[in-house]
């Protein structure tokens, strides 16, 4: 569903991604692991059109998005879910699962309605908490909205980098299962994590990105739990 | 009303809109040193039109908004990919060279006898269309407030639109705002070119009240004050850069007879301020919370 082909990403003279490959298939959980500085969000942020590749194709579906821009990779059906900057903190819950709608508010306002009012139903504590500023949420809530408020685009893949950052062990028990549900309703997602313990659970398919390349590919298992762990947090040299 | 009441009134009518001006960049996330420039365009050609070339005040006030939204949207197209501290050096240096700019203006022409016209630092005189029109101060502060109105209603109306909420994200975290599928760049310099365009305006008032206007009049500290209304007042609502204004001239033109003094004063209520309110009065989360009770009762 989703391909990257052989990407070069840079920051001014500081290669990040260096020729990556990598495929998410629909509806399976593909897992991204790698240290710090591998270049995970880099890849997340080139998929999503935020940062641009220098070389290398992005694939969505057959058709190509690396020279689109962010609101037009939104609208092809990618939605991101960025690392530590979860929710607008100044906006209310219910403002924050809007603006995840941006992209078709204008032409589909009872559309927009009736899917708020489901992630009401799927996330109670947001319809709890609708008029509160989201800044105000605790740490798990706020990883729920925004993954609720990156459902409300309608995507047909979900990048999600790093959700268990920060979070309380049990907490991160319950995204992680609302995760899985999220995949068992029929939704692709990728997945970039450090918890690779959580992240192994979950996975279809996991790739180990180490220096701004993909190291190994495969499903859970096929690498020994203990290497993937070692390669994850410190990678291999 | 005492003419002095009017002046100072009218004076915190016009310092106002650069205010406004100055509070939109700050909602949009970015801090801008250069908003005088703007005032400064506004005032220089709308008083060029109507005390050289004899043009009606509200044409020429038009053309003077027309010209300070133009200069937003080419120098905002030049600085709004920088941010932070690199947009606040580059907003003032554009400021500083069109102030500079203007000291170097030497155009007169000759009306009745006279020489008219901006003579570089030796400033533009004779801006008379309210004397020639017989426009009492009175009157003319009439016309500020009301095109005052209307420029905060044309704000609140976007506060409340999805316009304003898309502004408010782009201001709260550029890049979780472009993650939601929302062209950035777009929205910072369509409210660019909107602040520049009020800050014409209020510049092109101030020049026909003034009647008469200097490039000195648009120095780095005219910036600075306005960028301050905001921060004082709250940048929650539109509501606070005018709180900031009220503070500022109503508070130094109050006690004024403390004398010097009155700066201290002045100096240490703006830093106690900031340090229990960094956003200021009205921050959005006040601003909210009243919405909220609003909506109850």
């Amino acid at each position: 569903m989703l391909t990257v082909g052989d990407v070069f990403t840079s920051y001014g003279m500081i290669k990040a991604l260096n020729g990556v490959t990598l495929s998410a298939s629909e509806g399976e959980i593909t897992c991204l692991l790698g240290p710090n500085g591998a270049g995970k969000t880099t890849l997340m942020f080139t998929i999503a059109g935020i940062l641009r590749a220098q070389a290398g194709s992005i694939k969505f579906d057959g058709q190509s998005i690396e020279r689109l821009s962010a609101a037009k990779v939104v609208e092809a059906g990618i939605a991101l879910v960025p690392e530590n900057r979860l929710v607008f903190p100044t906006m209310s819950v219910e403002e924050n699962l809007e603006a995840g709608a941006f992209i078709r508010v204008a032409k589909d306002r009872a559309g927009v309605d009736d899917d708020i009012e489901r992630m009401y139903m799927r996330f109670p504590v947001l319809k709890e908490r609708r008029e509160q500023m989201a800044g105000t949420l605790s740490g798990g809530e706020q990883q729920m909205l925004a993954l609720a408020r990156a459902l409300m685009s309608r995507p047909r893949i979900l990048l999600m980098d790093e959700p268990s950052v920060g979070l309380a062990p049990l907490i991160v028990e319950d995204i992680f299962q609302i995760i899985r549900d999220v995949n068992a309703d029929g939704m692709t997602i990728l997945l970039v994590e450090q918890n690779a313990n959580m992240a192994l659970s979950v996975a279809d398919k996991f790739y180990l990105l180490e220096h701004g390349r993909v190291t190994f590919e495969g499903a859970p298992g096929e690498l020994e739990q203990d290497e993937v762990i070692r390669r994850a947090y410190l990678g291999t040299e | 009303m005492s003419d002095y009441v009017v002046s100072v009134v009218s004076n915190m009518g016009m310092i106002a809109f650069i205010a406004l001006s100055a509070y939109i960049l700050l909602v949009i996330g970015e801090i801008s040193f250069g908003q005088q420039a703007y005032f400064g365009i506004g005032a220089y050609i709308s008083g060029v039109l109507t005390a050289m070339w004899g043009w009606p005040l509200w044409l020429a006030m038009v053309l003077g908004c027309a010209v300070a939204g133009s200069a937003a949207l080419i120098i905002g197209s030049l600085t709004l990919r920088l941010s932070g501290i690199y947009f606040a050096i580059a907003t003032l240096s554009f400021a500083e060279m069109i102030r500079l700019g203007l000291l170097s203006v030497h155009v007169q022409v000759e009306i009745d006898g006279e020489l008219v016209g901006p003579e570089g630092a030796e400033g533009f005189g004779d801006i008379r269309w309210i004397f020639e029109n017989d426009v009492t101060p009175f009157e003319f502060m009439t016309v500020i407030y009301v095109l005052l109105v209307g420029v905060l209603t044309i704000l609140f109306w976007v506060e409340r639109s999805r316009l304003g909420t898309v502004i408010r994200m782009v201001g709260s975290d550029p890049l979780l705002a472009q993650a939601q599928g929302i062209d950035v760049v777009f929205y910072r310099l369509l409210a660019t070119v909107f602040a520049g365009i009020i800050a014409g305006l209020g510049g092109s008032l101030y020049a026909h009240f003034a009647t008469y206007i200097e490039p000195n009049v648009f120095n780095v500290m005219l910036g600075v004050h306005s960028l301050a209304y905001g921060l004082i007042g709250g940048l929650g609502t539109a509501v606070g850069p005018l709180i900031g204004v009220g503070l500022d001239i109503g508070f130094l033109e109050g006690v004024r007879v403390f004398q010097g003094y009155r700066m201290i004063a002045f100096g240490g209520l703006v830093a106690v301020l900031l340090i229990f309110m960094p956003r200021g009065i009205l921050d959005e989360e006040r601003v909210h919370r009243i919405k909220r009770w609003l909506e109850r009762s």
